[in-house]
């Protein structure tokens, strides 16, 4: 392992390890991968991640901002190359790391990781002039084949325990705080400082809400889970949406499960379970299933619309709402959108994306994020594998599933030239 | 001399760094170089979109250093053709179709560079109805002068040949002058309303010509009296000199970046302030809105209409083409592309007269509304 550690050293200094310890690192990564599902299990606390794109710099600011691996476990979701002028060096050391710390660290797929748009947006002209070959690229291409395409998040918190506010500053804002809330969002800048929280009703006992049921959502076939029990709730915040039919396919626990996919969902995807009969060890394909996985995005429409991409399509609220709720999910994390502000919820917090590349390209302005989940503490830590009997309630079985604790980091990008790293200066093209 | 910051991509992606006069930042010397060099990532630009299939375009080859030849990104193609087929629109409305018996036209690009449109046009129009100037500085015009002597085809289409030779080029093989086509070195910076009239200074210019004025990223360069300078010395002298009002038709076209003030403009400035580049009217035309304020201001009263470059891809390019040219490559960053298209506008306004209206052209042309 002396030697993965030596790489990984050299790495973090944004310094190349030689092609014979590449292809090596490659031919282990890839015994690791074709061990996992389509779908890797992970359980809380993770941090997750979306794009990179070679932003090595950056990466490195991410992983300043979100604590250390292996300290902190780490979901990617894919993008690790392509625009940026690191991507060799950023992917190599995500991929060291995930072979020195298999169970901390997840890789799964994005649209990036294949060779077609690699030789048009960057990663393959990167290889060619750092190694004068393409054997490196080609390497890199054949540990892509083999990414997961989504992750399964189980056993994360409801409930924030909230940051330590360091002095009185007066950046934070925050939906009022009541009595008997949980903490459900936190967002934090760079320096760790909370700029918003947002509260939510906790959680009643069976006791008491079995009489409260002013506000059962969604509304859902009461026949289609019958012997379910439920736990109906008060009208809680944007993001409670989602509830379970429990149908044997998936493990729940009270706040639900947490689907991390690179792009979206497919038409021909309507269960976790098709993902997971996927052939994926092949360059992404053009169109099915798996294209869209990696390609999809959400959009404000209803249904299913064609992507102005030319890859993957459109879905929309509806679309989301119902593949939670079928599938026992509380939340589809998701990346492939540059969105400016790092992070954007949408559909009642049924989906939300998640950007890590900080003024993405040299040139957006944009500010990057990450996205924590907790570990649901509250069964002596044990994560729940399978539906409990919370509470029943007035005749409805229904078992309603919590969206989970979010608290997203917010970052800006890594100033160059203070870290004692080779940096070019960042070059953007604009029409002139 | 030390070479400048890497300030093509090219540059970084195939090969090693091209030197490139630069006497650093602050010598004025030094900053026209840099403006002067920003033909080059235009003009590679286009070359990029046209080896991709975007534009036809056969001449811009032999405009475009060879040693540049590169790829740009889909995004950057994208832009480079809607940007190139809106303004081909424009002048194509203005020129309207040919016919032998067309009254004479008059086209004045400003900072050219080694822009193709004139090669273009007399290629495809069989008698030329136009005269068409390009102005910009010496060192620019002369290398044009240099693609033209090496390259047969661009001579063909400016008619050299042997048996008959109507060009003339100057001593210092920086200016040229033919029936229809004339190339100035100058610095625009020296024309105002109070310089003298254009037939000494810019020959060949004929100021009772029905004439359209393009500044594609040219005059966002120099400072906002001088970039107003330069449209007043037009406005003033294009001009029937029976009357007291200039009253011949004039139109003006620009293509420039909006929108400084949010992150994606704050980034842009910034980085480019980093090559040496300062957009220097840019805040004053900041917006659509100020854009056409700024015709109107310069007494362009007949019309004055803007749109962005994504609002033009949408609007402009039918669904037919948007399929074709969006299946040239896979363009994956839809975020990132109305992101930079937003910070790009076509802006343009004309002043015409009420018989044989020369402008009619421009007014179905669909607009973007909104002061922003």
């Amino acid at each position: 392992m002396s030697d993965l550690d030596g790489a990984i050293e050299q790495l973090r200094a944004c310094r190349l390890i030689p092609e014979a310890q590449v292809r090596e690192l490659c031919y282990k990564a890839r015994e690791l991968l074709i061990e996992e599902g389509n779908v890797v299990s992970v359980d809380a606390p993770v941090t997750i991640c979306g794009d990179i794109h070679g932003q090595f710099h950056d990466l490195m600011e991410l992983f300043r901002v979100g604590g250390d691996v292996p300290d902190t476990n780490y979901l990617f979701m894919g993008d690790f190359v392509d625009r940026g002028f690191y991507s060799l060096e950023s992917f190599l050391l995500l991929l060291c790391l995930k072979v020195r710390y298999p169970d901390r660290m997840t890789l799964i797929r994005g649209n990036h990781e294949s060779r077609q748009i690699t030789t048009v947006y960057g990663f393959y002209d990167e290889c060619i002039r750092k190694y004068g070959s393409a054997n490196v690229w080609r390497y890199c291409c054949e540990v892509f084949d083999y990414l997961a395409l989504g992750a399964i998040v189980l056993g994360a918190s409801s409930e924030l325990e909230p940051t330590a506010m360091s002095g009185a500053n007066g950046l934070s804002q925050s939906t009022m705080q009541i009595d008997d809330s949980e903490l459900e969002t936190e967002v934090l800048n760079s320096r760790g400082e909370v700029t918003m929280s947002t509260y939510r009703p906790r959680q009643r006992s069976s006791s008491d809400t079995s009489t409260d049921s002013r506000n059962i959502s969604p509304p859902r076939d009461i026949s289609a889970a019958p012997g379910q029990t439920a736990t109906p709730s008060r009208p809680g915040a944007p993001g409670t949406g989602a509830s379970s039919n429990g149908n044997g396919t998936m493990h729940t626990s009270r706040t639900g499960a947490v689907l991390c996919v690179h792009g979206g969902l497919s038409p021909l995807i309507d269960s976790v379970d098709k993902i997971r009969i996927i052939d994926r060890k092949q360059e992404v394909p053009h169109e099915g299933a798996m294209c869209d996985l990696l390609w999809s995005d959400p959009d404000e429409i209803e249904g299913w619309g064609l992507s102005p991409r030319g890859a993957g399509f459109l879905f929309g609220g509806d679309i989301v709402k119902a593949f939670n709720y079928h599938n026992d999910l509380s939340l589809i994390a998701r990346a492939h959108q540059l969105v400016m502000e790092g992070y954007k919820e949408m559909f009642d917090g049924g989906i939300v994306t998640v950007w890590s590349a900080p003024n993405y390209c040299y040139r957006c302005g944009n500010v990057a994020a990450i996205l924590e989940l907790g570990e649901d503490a509250s069964n002596g830590g044990t994560v729940a594998r399978s539906n409990g009997n919370y509470a029943r309630s007035n005749g409805i079985f229904n078992e309603r599933v919590v969206s989970p604790g979010r608290r997203y980091r917010v970052f800006e990008a890594a100033a160059q030239d203070t870290r004692g790293m080779p940096a070019k200066k960042p070059v953007a093209d604009y029409f002139l | 001399m030390a070479a400048p910051q890497i300030p093509n991509l090219n540059t970084l992606r195939r090969g090693p760094r091209r030197s490139r006069p630069d006497d650093g930042p602050y010598r004025p010397q030094g900053k026209d170089c840099i403006v002067q060099s920003t033909d080059n990532d235009a003009s590679v630009s286009r070359l990029s979109a046209v080896e991709l299939g975007y534009l036809d375009d056969a001449y811009v080859e032999a405009l475009t250093p060879s040693e540049s030849a590169t790829r740009r990104f889909p995004i950057i193609n994208r832009g480079t053709y809607v940007r190139a087929t809106a303004i081909d629109q424009l002048v194509a409305r203005f020129l309207g179709p040919y016919s032998a018996d067309n009254q004479k036209k008059q086209i004045i690009s400003l900072g050219a560079g080694s822009d193709t449109r004139i090669f273009r046009l007399l290629s495809s129009r069989s008698t030329p109805d136009f005269v068409y100037h390009e102005i910009d500085f010496s060192v620019n015009t002369a290398a044009k002068v240099r693609a033209i002597r090496s390259s047969s085809l661009l001579q063909q289409v400016l008619g050299i040949n042997a048996s008959e030779n109507k060009v003339t080029v100057s001593k210092s093989a920086d200016a040229l002058h033919s029936p229809s086509y004339h190339l100035h070195p100058l610095d625009l910076r020296v024309l105002s309303p109070n310089t003298s009239s254009p037939e000494t200074i810019l020959p060949g210019v004929e100021t009772e010509l029905p004439t359209l004025l393009i500044s594609e990223c040219c005059l966002i360069y120099l400072s906002p009296t001088e970039a107003d300078n330069v449209v007043a010395f037009f406005t003033k002298h294009i001009s029937n000199h029976t009357s007291q009002q200039p009253t011949t038709p004039l139109g003006l076209i620009f293509y420039e970046p909006i929108r400084p003030n949010d992150p994606f403009g704050r980034t842009m400035v910034s980085n480019l302030a980093a090559r040496g580049i300062h957009l220097q009217t840019l805040h004053r035309y900041a917006s659509l809105e100020a854009q056409r304020a700024r015709f109107r201001e310069q007494g362009l009263a007949s019309g004055q209409a803007a749109a962005d470059i994504d609002f033009i891809w949408e609007r402009w390019v039918g669904e037919e083409e948007k399929e074709r040219v969006a299946g040239l490559e896979m363009l994956d960053e839809m975020e990132e592309w109305r992101l930079l298209a937003r910070h790009y506008c076509v802006a343009w306004g004309w002043r015409d007269r009420d018989d044989e209206p020369v402008f009619g052209g421009w007014k179905n042309l669909e607009a973007q509304e909104g002061s922003e």
